[in-house]
């Protein structure tokens, strides 16, 4: 890898340089984008549009956050040229979801609302009671905007507490021990026992969890969204949101499905090597909707034996 | 033996079937957490717990989760008091 450039970096990784040119060109690049979340509350579209073309640009001169080597060691099918472009889109990527954490931040999820372009319609073959899977992909941070339409009572489970949600959504925290998120997790219960959505984040482990091929490594799938599914007696199917036209579109995969016949501890697992494939299948025919910290998480674990189905982790 | 006595038998076989580490332990003392520091039982294990003693007492029990940490004898308190 050649040595780089320019440096710039987003404020959420930036390593000190002593280089004056890289010093420069990161705090220019910083005061833009502060510039630019001054004006996300006001003209969202526009300053999305704007962090998208700094993100890019960004990327393109410190071949970093991700570098094109990054990007080959989970795509190696992509030429060096596609894999450039990968590499440039994940940081256009990554900038556009730093400005709408920071606007949703400030203003709760308004500004996205309008953003939003997935109709009542495209979610009407949702019926629920469901669990909907998101993995950190695309515009995660967008989906509380998205899951506002979908047709019925909503309960998200989440670390923190982003925004203020709107009714039918309901935002309940999984901070906390682990009596505290039994009994998040006993309320998601009941709300699909009442006929609702329960949306939860699959690659957000907290407690017990699988680790499942994606991507020729490995990833760690939390336990509780296969074992509220199973408990529940309710499909699961992935949700992810991706940049599109200047909106967020959303994308319901299908139902994850697996063998009936297996015990309830090897269908978690099953569910989750499903879902792990889903996102594998996501990410090949999208791959520009890899978040950065995705990628850093998979780079970082083991390569995945051909043999691996799962394992759990306690 | 009392009726008291079978329920709270009945609840720590329930505790032994679902916690590991409570197979081995002749006894289970009352103040002995279900969670970390105790039995060790996960959120996921705890709340299997409870279903299994709503299922097998025919009360409602998940109610235990919120406040004071679950502890052997809270739960079998909790469960002789509902079944009166």
């Amino acid at each position: 890898m050649p040595p780089s450039r320019w440096a710039a970096s987003p404020p959420t990784c930036a390593k000190p340089s002593g280089d004056r040119r890289v010093i420069g060109a990161r705090k220019t690049f910083d005061a833009l984008e502060r510039g630019l979340a001054l004006l996300a509350t006001r003209r969202p579209g526009l300053a999305l549009s704007g962090a998208d073309a700094l993100g890019r640009l960004r990327n393109r001169l410190s071949r970093r956050w991700p570098s094109p080597e990054q990007v080959h060691l989970l795509f190696p099918h992509l030429d060096r040229r596609a894999t450039a472009r990968v590499a440039w889109s994940l940081g256009a990527l990554e900038a556009r979801n730093r400005l709408l954490i920071s606007c949703i931040g400030r203003a709760g999820l308004d500004p996205v609302r309008p953003l939003v372009r997935t109709s009542q319609d495209a979610f009407a073959a949702l019926r629920p009671p469901l669990v909907l899977g998101t993995f950190h992909v695309g515009a995660v941070q967008a989906l509380g905007a998205v899951v506002e339409r979908l047709p019925g009572p909503v309960l998200i489970l989440r670390q923190g507490l982003l925004h203020t949600p709107r009714p039918p959504v309901e935002i309940v925290s999984t901070d906390g021990d682990d009596q505290s998120r039994a009994a998040s997790f006993q309320r998601a219960l009941a709300h699909l026992a009442g006929g609702g959505f329960v949306v939860l984040a699959l690659d957000v482990v907290q407690g017990a969890g699988f680790q499942v091929p994606c991507l020729g490594r490995t990833l760690a799938l939390a336990r509780g969204p296969f074992a509220l599914a199973r408990l529940a007696g309710t499909p699961l199917v992935p949700l992810v949101a991706r940049w599109r036209r200047g909106g967020v579109e959303a994308e319901a995969g299908e139902e994850l499905a697996v063998d009936p016949t297996l015990d309830p501890a090897d269908r978690e697992a099953a569910l989750a090597v499903s879902a792990g494939r889903w996102l594998e299948r996501y990410l090949l025919d999208s791959p520009s909707e890899l978040s950065l910290g995705l990628l850093r998480i998979l780079l970082a674990n083991a390569s995945a034996p051909p043999s691996i189905s799962s394992r759990r982790n306690s | 033996m009392s009726a008291d006595t079978t329920i709270e038998e009945a609840v720590r076989d329930l505790l032994r079937s679902r916690a590991p580490l409570a197979q081995g332990l002749s006894d289970l003392p009352g103040d002995l957490r279900v969670g970390a520091g105790g039995l060790g039982l996960d959120s996921i294990a705890m709340v299997e717990l409870l279903l299994d003693c709503e299922q097998r007492f025919g009360i409602k029990a998940t109610e235990l989760l919120e406040g004071a940490p679950l502890t052997v004898g809270r739960l079998a308190a909790h469960v002789r008091e509902a079944v009166r």
